[in-house]
């Protein structure tokens, strides 16, 4: 189980930071939440505060640099509005459809998808008093532009699709608002008439809103307090509270109070944003375990208590009892895969031999067991529109290590196979890897085990690195495979090469996968006219992956949450990432 | 301790105090240090301890080996729902005697068993290491005296210094490059060990150093020493002949009390990921994992600690008995 406990303690981090980091939000699930949740958006009491208990340091609290699941999840729903949002409900066809926020409606494509539209709402205001402009939107979108001062962040979606001509020496012509060039260029593609953005792409993106409400690279931002990198903790809000003091501090926190200029008239409060606590104090651990003692006792303040922390395996035996009626379990956007070498392991018969001998129960057991993870047969979520269970993967979930020999005893390779399993190293994934080791040696594998540390991802996208096999997990960007499998898979977008034409970094295609019919299938998929022939064509590309062994799915992880006694409207859905959602939620005083 | 050259001892009246009874008898000070140890209960339970672990811990190779002890084996279907052990007393049993771990359900006891072995092994191969650099850098530089002195005293103040810790930790990749790059050590297990060995020893040998130089300083003005020079005995001669028969019993306490500082050293550095990994169940892997299960699997959190701990402890105890023993005026 990932525990994403911070890098300190355990060096063990790195499981965890991939859900946390590389896969940011949307995404869904199709088990409604159970336990302890009370239901869609009955209204809560207004007032109390909330506790919030953290157990890793955001990355920033500036919008344009935000991607951490969790954080995309709870800012949207109490600081940073955009133009469309994701209404909490537990149907995740509801939640992962986005309504009017900051716009008038959900937008307007014209020219096949490739122009967007929206109309801002009147009597929008930032917590300073100020309106909300068109201007202020079209400053955000520019900020994606400056990535080499606002690093991290998911501006790449915006910074790719706006019609503005390349570089010849690299990147974009347009080099962000601090440097200014090719400003023109950018006042092009992003215009303003009045309330009215309009966007111009160089290609079609059918599911722009969707990106809209799930990234914050399109949100809002004042020019007058842009400082650049100094900018990196300031909070100017426009949702329903503000930052006492405006400024997040990185190691405690920061209390978020009502911001008074905050008007629910414009906003839907029933679909978006109860607002119920008058208050949220948010408070930084750096491991689960303290923040789940306090939730264990739930004294005193604790009470009106919840964590982003996972309960960790070694906790399940207290759940019980009286405080097991204050979980819930949910299935969380989450997978997590192998991906075979393609350059080490040539043989497909070998890779399929992997594929059947891999001991999914087992690894998850391993894990914390079902309130842990589910067995994964594709590396699309089942949330997620264009899944389906891929007839490669959904075989046994045990292994059948007898089935696997047979397939290496005919692709002739002497035995045991020498293979080698590269995984970022904590304790949960030390047991993991045992479980798979096991079942491929069963098999007729010889598995050599390959722990790293804090460098796992700089060693994994290397070409010419010596592993096998190595371990992986990924959660969408927003509800579409479109921000699964290119990002994964399609080498063009993920190889980076030198002036010789040498591959030097694999990006995130861990396993140098390169096909042509795939990435043919994705082209197809990205120019697609409607969102259903895109999610049709993207089934038929996870189809390809599948049959070419390019992953192996492992599971999609189960969200276990522990929230305090005095909690109203528990919910984890779709739109909060599986993550407890700010948005109804509510505390007894 | 003993300053006294061997050729001299015959000769001398033996000390009342540590003779016993019968004044008459002459008794080496070996023998009045025995006698003493002997007294001393404390520390002959710690003996025993530490010949306890220590038999275990070569034994343990052979048990896995013969199928006695099996630390690799994952055995799930004695986990419950939670996946912690099933069934009552953390589910201990006559195959299980400690239980099984938590997730996979390996053995306990074999995993700590074989971690013995491996923590005994990198802490006695960094003891020797450091004992030896330390004795032969101390004798030098306290006999030679001088540039020589001076040179290697800024040396012992440079490592000091060291903030050892960080370095570690920042180094660990790149020393372990350089051991499977450089020096063609398979990589894997033995690299990672031969890596804490060698940082543990070469950044251990300073207070073994400042203290033998000690003893050669006040040594090296000795009658038996000044014969030794006005015979024309070569320096070696005076080095491993007159002065080293004199330091064996510092040596013997140093290397006792480096046994317990380097295992817990290489339980904090397995706990932070910088000694040798998993698989391989070290006593600081084990433990890494097991301080999750504080409440969750009492018996699993508790028996690596307390197994560290009683090493640790043991050794303490018997490094203070041997001192003791071998320099009753020494000041504790």
């Amino acid at each position: 189980m990932a525990k994403m406990r911070k890098r300190m303690v355990a060096l063990s981090a790195v499981a965890a930071m991939t859900a946390a980091v590389l896969a940011a939000c949307g995404g869904g699930s199709d088990n409604p939440p159970s336990g302890g949740s009370t239901g869609d958006g009955e209204a809560s009491a207004k007032g109390g505060t909330l506790q919030y208990l953290q157990h890793f340091p955001f990355e920033s609290t500036d919008p344009q640099r935000i991607y951490y699941g969790v954080e995309l999840a709870n800012f949207r729903r109490t600081l940073y509005r955009s133009l469309v949002a994701f209404p909490f409900d537990n149907d995740p066809d509801v939640a992962n459809t986005p309504v009017p926020d900051l716009a008038t409606d959900t937008g307007t494509s014209t020219e096949g998808g490739k122009v967007w539209s929206f109309t801002l709402k009147d009597g929008i205001k930032w917590e300073d008093g100020s309106d909300i402009t068109c201007e202020d939107f079209k400053y955000g979108a520019s900020r994606a532009f400056a990535d080499d001062v606002l690093t991290g962040g998911a501006g790449f979606y915006i910074k790719g699709y706006l019609d503005i001509p390349a570089d010849p020496k690299g990147g974009s012509m347009y080099k962000g608002p601090y440097r200014g060039d090719g400003q023109e260029l950018f006042d092009k593609a992003v215009t303003c008439d009045g309330k009215t953005i309009t966007y111009n792409f160089n290609k079609p993106w059918p599911d722009f809103p969707l990106s809209v409400a799930s990234l914050m690279a399109t949100d809002p931002y004042k020019e007058s307090i842009d400082k650049g990198d100094r900018s990196k903790w300031v909070v100017m809000s426009n949702g329903p509270y503000k930052v006492d003091g405006g400024t997040w501090d990185v190691n405690k926190g920061a209390t978020f109070v009502r911001n008074e200029n905050y008007d629910p008239a414009t906003d839907s409060p029933d679909l978006l944003r109860q607002a119920n606590p008058d208050q949220i104090n948010y408070e930084l651990y750096t491991a689960p375990e303290p923040i789940l003692d306090r939730l264990v006792a739930d004294a005193g303040d604790d009470k009106n208590a919840v964590t982003a922390a996972r309960i960790p395996p070694a906790y399940f035996s207290q759940i019980e009892g009286p405080v097991a009626d204050r979980t819930a379990t949910v299935e969380s956007p989450y997978t997590n895969y192998l991906v075979p070498n393609q350059k080490t392991l040539t043989d497909p018969k070998v890779r399929q031999a992997l594929a059947i001998a891999t001991n999914v129960d087992g690894y998850i057991k391993a894990e914390g067991g079902e309130k842990a993870g589910v067995p994964a047969e594709s590396i699309i979520n089942p949330g997620l529109p264009g899944y389906t269970e891929q007839e490669m993967f959904s075989g046994s979930n045990e292994g059948d290590p007898d089935a696997a020999k047979a397939l290496l005893e005919e692709a002739g390779v002497d035995l045991p196979y020498p293979i080698k399993y590269t995984y970022g190293q904590s304790e949960t994934q030390d047991k993991t890897a045992a479980i798979l080791k096991e079942g491929w040696e069963k098999a007729g594998f010889q598995v050599t085990l390959d722990p790293l540390a804090d460098t796992y991802y700089d060693v994994i996208n290397q070409p010419d690195k010596d592993s096998d096999v190595v371990w992986a997990g990924w959660g969408a960007d927003w509800p579409s495979a479109m921000t699964v499998l290119p990002p994964l898979f399609d080498s063009r977008q993920n190889f980076a090469t030198d002036a010789n034409g040498n591959v030097t970094n694999l990006g995130q295609d861990y396993g140098y996968y390169q096909s042509d019919e795939f990435e043919s299938l994705v082209d197809q998929a990205a120019t697609a006219p409607d969102i259903d022939t895109q999610n049709d064509l993207l089934t038929q590309a996870d189809t390809v992956l599948a049959n070419d062994v390019a992953y192996i799915p492992l599971d999609t992880s189960t969200f276990y949450w522990l929230y305090g006694s005095g909690i109203t409207n528990f919910m984890t859905d779709a739109a909060s990432s599986s993550y407890p959602d700010l948005g109804p939620i509510g505390v007894t005083q | 301790m003993t300053v006294t050259p061997a050729n001299q001892l015959e000769e001398r009246t033996p000390d009342p105090k540590g003779a016993g009874p019968t004044a008459i008898t002459s008794n080496s000070p070996t023998a009045l240090a025995f006698a003493r140890f002997r007294k001393d209960k404390k520390s002959w339970v710690a003996l025993v301890v530490v010949v306890v672990y220590i038999s275990a811990g070569i034994a343990a190779p052979f048990l896995v080996m013969f199928g006695v002890l099996d630390p690799q084996t994952a055995n799930q279907d004695l986990l419950n729902a939670n996946t912690l052990p099933a069934g009552d007393f953390w589910g201990i049993s006559w195959t299980h005697p400690l239980g099984v771990e938590p997730g996979v359900g390996r053995d306990v006891l074999s995993r700590i068993w074989l971690g013995i072995t491996y923590s005994l092994a990198v802490s006695l191969a960094a003891a020797f290491i450091a004992v030896f650099v330390g004795v032969a850098l101390g004798i030098i530089a306290g006999f030679a005296g001088g540039w020589t002195d001076a040179i290697i005293g800024r040396v012992i103040d440079l490592v000091l210094a060291f903030p050892q810790t960080l370095l570690l930790l920042a180094a660990a990749p790149v020393g372990l490059a350089i051991l499977t790059e450089q020096l063609h050590v398979p990589d894997g297990a033995l690299a990672q060990g031969m890596f804490v060995v060698l940082v543990l020893g070469l950044f251990g040998w300073t207070g073994t150093a400042r203290l033998i130089r000690g003893q050669v300083l006040s040594l090296r003005e000795r009658e038996f020493v000044d014969a030794a020079r006005l015979f024309g005995a070569s320096r070696r001669r005076i080095w491993f002949k007159e002065l080293l028969p004199n330091l064996w019993a510092p040596v013997l306490v140093t290397f006792t009390l480096y046994m317990p500082a380097f295992i817990s050293a290489e339980a904090a550095l397995a706990y932070l990921g910088v000694s040798v990994r998993p698989p391989t169940p070290t006593l600081g892997n084990v433990l890494k994992d097991s301080i999750q299960y504080a409440s969750g699997d009492f018996l699993y959190f508790f028996a690596p600690a307390f197994m560290i701990a009683l090493i640790v402890v043991s050794f303490n105890l018997l490094g203070d008995g041997l001192r003791d023993a071998l320099d009753p005026k020494g000041d504790r």
